[in-house]
């Protein structure tokens, strides 16, 4: 219907329309977050307290220095020997250690331990060569270590044959003071890695010459 | 409260806190008489001295076609298990240098690996952020590779280190990107403690290393990109039983002490230091000035059996052997004859004591034993 011309309209015109926004919630998460960090502030504030309190009844550094340098004292550390012992068997693990090949003090040929080798060997011990005192087999009083002793080391926990019960007490000819041997021997997976090594002897176990450290001894 | 009246509230809170810390940092360095160094050489004590034959490198162990990041000796038996960024563990016997075991990981990016107490299995851990454990006696699949027989996930993060708990092989604990550590019972995969997290008292940053104390199990340390080493007990997970300070960047790695009542830290600020674990006193730094202006990074650190020597690996390529009770070098196994090419990322001592394997980005691994024969006063 068409508006009556001459007559101005008295109905207030209407605001143009526009979404409404949306009602304000309140920021929880934000607001939970703040509180969980103040708490935590405040939970470290008194852990700080209570550190400053322990702190007063602390004795000084150099009561804890000197136990550090008597703990330090009172062990022995295999890589730092600290006495010169047996000089005859030092002679001889010298002369091998002036091989080109290998320096062999590090083999202890009782125990196959890394230690230095400048002992005297256990009475029980078939070799005639070294002298481990250091080594656990020292205490064993059976006939052989080679049966009961946790070393050496050696003694079937690496023998690579399917066939070994991989036993301490294992008599097998691979295990006893026959493994490792060379390269391509059957029994053993023993790899030279040294370019200079002079292949002294023959493998027991086979007919090829070898450095390894056992069998050059037995 | 509303949240502005929070935020004071926190501002206040912080610097409480900052001026608690100062407190104690001050009243700390008064109880500081002396360090190592100063007791020891004013008690008469020498240096170690080495030759240049003394400590020798044995074996070289070669296999990884990738950087070594860490490795782990047996308790016993002298093997070692060692992982790379080309994916794979590796289990070997150091006496003559065979590969027992030649794992392939799920996922290459390994950073940690441990041996259980009893040597049956091997864990490992990375940036899947799980830690997948491998029994060595499992048969293999049809491809000739060793399965996973558990994996412990759970972080939110890479993991970056692992240790088992010594004398049982139920109990592992993980550090992880995710500022966390973790204690997992590996028996039922599931998280027994969690310490630290957002809501708890703990790291600020990514925790990098741990450490278990091998005279009470229940003690351990971990090392933080937040510049702090925290001491945790395992039945309070709540809150750390100490906190640390000292270092000025990222603590890479941690060791207890072999007497376990101190541990030592390794740091991004180049320096080692020795702290005390009742007392919380920086007892020595160990700092050498470098030749040119950059710091190098301490990457690894491990204790001789005795405490006597502290080895330190850094990512220049050095591996220094400090006197820890002279706070000197004695030695540097990365300038010797037959060292590695790249940086040593790891080190471990034999469980025995006798021999020093270390790991490098040049893929192999070094057995250091001592060659030679010495006294010392």
């Amino acid at each position: 219907m068409a508006a009556r011309s001459g007559v101005s309209s008295s109905v207030p015109s209407l605001p143009p329309p526009c979404p409404k926004s949306p009602p304000e919630y309140p920021d929880l998460y934000g607001k939970r977050r703040e509180t969980a960090k103040v708490q935590m502030l405040e939970r470290e504030i008194r852990f700080l307290e209570e550190e400053l309190k322990s702190v007063e009844s602390l004795q000084s550094a150099s009561r804890y220095c000197k136990e550090v340098t008597d703990f330090v004292m009172a062990n022995s550390d295999p890589l730092i020997p600290t006495s010169q012992k047996n000089r005859k068997s030092y002679r001889f693990w010298k002369w091998l250690c002036g091989l080109s090949c290998f320096n062999l003090s590090w083999i202890c040929c009782c125990c196959y331990s890394w230690h230095s080798c400048h002992l005297k060997c256990p009475r029980s011990c078939k070799c005639s060569l070294c002298d481990c005192s250091s080594c656990k087999c020292y205490s064993c009083n059976c006939n052989s270590c080679l049966s009961c002793c946790t070393i050496p080391k050696w003694r079937c926990c690496s023998c690579p044959k399917s066939s070994c019960c991989r036993k301490i007490s294992c008599s097998r000819n691979c295990c006893i003071f026959q493994f490792p041997s060379c390269t391509d021997c059957c029994c053993c997976g023993w790899k030279c890695c040294c370019p200079k090594c002079p292949k002294i002897r023959p493998c027991r176990n086979c007919t090829k010459t070898c450095c390894n450290p056992c069998c050059l001894l037995f | 409260m509303s949240v502005a009246e929070l935020k004071e509230r926190h501002a206040a809170a912080t610097e409480t806190m900052n001026n608690l810390r100062e407190r104690l940092r001050q009243r700390r360095q008064q109880l500081l008489d002396t360090d190592v160094a100063g007791y020891a050489s004013s008690h008469g004590r020498t240096p170690v001295t080495f030759g240049p034959t003394d400590l020798v490198c044995c074996r070289t162990l070669q296999g990884h076609t990738g950087k070594v990041y860490s490795l782990d000796w047996t308790p016993e038996r002298n093997r070692i298990v060692s992982a790379s960024q080309d994916g794979r563990l590796i289990v070997w016997n150091s006496l003559t240098s065979q590969k027992t075991h030649a794992i392939k990981l799920p996922c290459a990016w390994v950073m940690t690996c441990a041996f259980s107490p009893t040597s049956q299995s091997v864990a490992c851990g990375g940036l899947d952020s799980m830690c997948s454990i491998f029994n060595l006696n499992s048969p293999t699949d049809r491809d000739g590779n060793l399965p996973v027989s558990k994996t412990l996930s759970g972080h939110k993060g890479y993991v970056s280190c692992c240790q088992y708990v010594p004398d049982e092989d139920i109990h592992i604990i993980t550090s992880s990107g995710d500022r966390t550590c973790v204690l997992w019972d590996i028996t039922t995969g599931l998280r027994t403690s969690v310490f630290g997290g957002e809501f708890q008292s703990g790291h600020t940053a990514d925790v990098l290393s741990v450490s278990i104390n091998g005279s009470n199990s229940r003690m351990f340390v971990s090392g933080s990109c937040d510049a702090t080493a925290r001491l945790w007990d395992t039945r309070a997970a709540s809150r750390a039983v100490r906190t640390f300070h000292g270092h000025e960047g990222d603590v890479n790695t941690v060791k207890f002490f072999p007497d376990g009542n101190r541990f030592g830290t390794g740091s991004d600020d180049g320096t080692c230091r020795l702290f005390d674990i009742r007392t919380g006193h920086q007892l020595q730094v160990y700092y050498q000035q470098p030749s040119d202006n950059e710091v190098p990074h301490v990457t690894s650190i491990a204790f001789s059996i005795s405490g006597r020597l502290l080895f330190a690996g850094y990512s220049n390529g050095d591996c220094y052997v400090w006197d820890t009770l002279l706070a000197r070098v004695v030695l540097n196994l990365g300038s010797l004859q037959n060292s590695h090419d790249s940086r040593i990322s790891c080190l471990g001592l034999s469980a025995d004591g006798s021999a020093l394997c270390t790991g490098s980005w040049d893929t192999n691994l070094k057995i250091w034993a001592f060659g030679g024969y010495r006294k010392v006063i």
